[in-house]
């Protein structure tokens, strides 16, 4: 597994990353300039540490301290790129030959007919790469990498450049590649949905530092990460059960510590299903008894916390059965005379919510 | 209705010879150049590229009169060229080729650098990446990626080749059969009374050479493209 302990300078930006993996998929989440490319680089060998040290199971891929520096070609270490990256002069057939022929017979782990079917990519063969769909090259560019029998696999943002509904025809081959053939990787990504679609192990790194690693559930609320987390709307996190789906009136049902909520229906989850789903603290409103005749669907019975005052608003810790926050003006505050271990409802409409991803 | 006399057709494949010949001797280390700027960042680097553009920027006449001082018989080089190695090039057709070569070089490395810097060089990190040691990604990636460039900065350095007047007539002379190349067989007929006609001849001659130059570089270029899929 990788584990690796890093510097890098480079003008003003300063990367210094120590993090060992054990987990078979591993996320690497981080908004665009936080460093995870500049990572994964150095994993791969295409970008050079000042100081430190880079290792995949016990091989030293990278020791500033003993002068070792395996050149990209000899780490073992795969390589998805945003973009694809397919040779544009050679045909898809030769794209995927292109690592398998450079690879010795002996450490071949997989047969260019068992990747053709398994990403079902037998039609595209004789094409070349300009006449491919983006989810066609990127489905290519995943077989090509595979073929090179790496011993570790690095997925850096794959379905960044594909639009929503291409994604959907892409994670489920990512899934698969994941399920099916063993191959330790990190994915790279800046959406905490695709991450959690295949794992929910994941490391934060944000203005190169790492903020966290370990579980989704417990990385998200660590206070290091809390900054990173509100930024892209993800101040309250719930695990909950999903109970079924009402077809009628527009909802799936989960059950979260308790409390019944009503979500909008989805098709991506079934009942049974524990998943993530994420709530903006500043999309929920509070009430001090149950309103009744009034649209928003949920309506959920907590107890205040903690009041931390700011200038434009109040953030309030709630007890649900698990803390969540809210934020409220303070007019809204001082109207309502919220005290701590007041008892209130929180108002949360249907549609604030958002899936995240399945639980595995 | 176009016979060339003995003098014309020498001078047409005197011109033609010493231009494939100077295309030829810079392609590779143009190439090389080309790479070596495009993708390499190092001590001296705008230095090299302002001595690999002075043929550019100076007048011919003073690059061939500084091959002369250098090559020449009584040279520094080109004595002890002569010396060592019975080596002669001032006078003679090789001297013309080493001229145009020098003259031409500079435009067969921006051409072959720019299209080399176009490249994504994620391509060819991916390439690595797959197993590719750094020759063998250069001579698979990057190389068939450069080949329109390539081909551009051939035609554009043969194209000089054939032009080139200045250097040559001060390095090696214009002397009949062995340094006298079109431009050089022109102007000698338009300093001798009734040399107009031949001139005229003559001039017809360059222009058929050029452009038939140039539609062979179009057509390979047309075909570099639909095989590196960009058509």
């Amino acid at each position: 597994m990788l584990s690796l302990d890093v510097q890098l300078q480079r003008g003003n930006f300063n990367l210094e990353a120590s993090f060992a993996l054990d987990k078979p998929v591993t996320g690497l989440f981080g908004s665009s300039g936080s460093g995870k490319s500049t990572l994964l680089n150095m994993v791969a060998g295409l970008a050079r540490p000042d100081n430190g040290w880079l290792k995949l199971g016990n091989k030293h891929l990278f020791d500033s301290k003993r002068n070792i520096n395996l050149s990209p070609n000899k780490r073992d270490v795969g390589v998805v790129f945003q973009d694809s990256q397919l040779f544009p002069h050679l045909s898809v057939t030769k794209n995927l030959h292109y690592g398998y022929n450079r690879t010795p017979k002996k450490q071949r782990r997989f047969e260019v007919i068992e990747i053709i079917d398994l990403l079902e990519i037998g039609h595209l063969l004789k094409k070349s790469p300009i006449q491919l769909s983006g989810g066609e090259k990127q489905r290519v560019g995943l077989g090509r990498a595979l073929l090179a029998s790496p011993k570790f696999l690095l997925l850096d943002e794959p379905l960044a450049s594909l639009d929503q509904g291409l994604k959907g025809q892409i994670l489920p081959f990512l899934k698969r590649v994941k399920d099916e053939l063993e191959l330790p990787m990190v994915y790279i990504s800046h959406s905490i949905e695709e991450i959690l679609h295949l794992t929910d192990h994941l490391v934060v790194i944000n203005k190169g530092r790492i903020l966290g690693a370990g579980h989704f559930y417990d990385v998200i609320k660590a206070e290091a990460v809390k900054g990173v987390a509100n930024s892209m709307g993800l101040e309250n996190i719930l695990s909950v059960n999903v109970i079924g789906h009402d077809i009628e009136s527009g909802h799936t049902i989960v059950e979260s510590q308790g409390n019944i909520l009503l979500l909008p229906l989805t098709d991506k989850f079934v009942k049974g299903d524990v998943c993530y789903i994420s709530i903006r603290s500043n999309e929920i409103s509070i009430a001090k008894h149950h309103i009744s005749h009034i649209s928003i669907q949920n309506q959920v019975k907590g107890t205040i916390i903690s009041c931390t005052k700011n200038i434009s608003y109040v953030a309030l810790q709630v007890d649900i059965g698990t803390p969540i926050i809210i934020d409220i003006t303070p007019k809204a505050f001082h109207e309502l005379e919220l005290n701590k271990n007041d008892e209130i409802y929180c108002l949360i409409k249907a549609q604030s919510f958002s899936f995240l991803g399945k639980l595995e | 209705m176009f016979d060339l006399s003995p003098a014309e057709y020498s001078a047409m494949m005197l011109s033609l010879k010493i231009s494939l010949w100077s295309v030829g001797i810079i392609l590779i280390p143009g190439i090389f150049m080309g790479w070596l700027l495009a993708r390499h960042d190092f001590y001296g680097k705008s230095l090299l590229d302002g001595v690999l553009h002075l043929p550019l920027v100076l007048p011919p006449v003073v690059t061939g009169y500084l091959l002369l001082l250098l090559l020449g018989r009584q040279g520094f080089l080109g004595k002890w060229l002569y010396q060592q190695f019975d080596i002669t090039l001032a006078f003679s057709w090789k001297g013309a080729v080493l001229a145009t070569a020098l003259m031409s070089f500079p435009l067969m490395v921006r051409s072959i650098r720019l299209s080399i810097s176009m490249i994504d060089i994620k391509l060819e990190q991916a390439s690595r990446s797959l197993g590719a040691s750094a020759l063998n990604c250069f001579f698979t990636v990057t190389l068939p990626l450069a080949i329109p460039g390539i081909i551009t900065g051939s035609i554009l350095a043969f194209a000089r080749s054939l032009g080139e007047f200045g250097a040559t007539i001060t390095f090696v002379g214009n002397i009949e059969d062995e340094t006298r190349t079109l431009p050089l067989a022109i102007y000698t007929y338009i300093q001798v009374p009734d040399g107009d006609a031949f001139a005229q001849r003559l001039l017809v001659i360059s222009i058929v050479i050029a452009l038939s130059a140039l539609l062979f570089s179009g057509l390979i270029e047309k075909r570099a493209a639909t095989w590196l899929g960009k058509k």
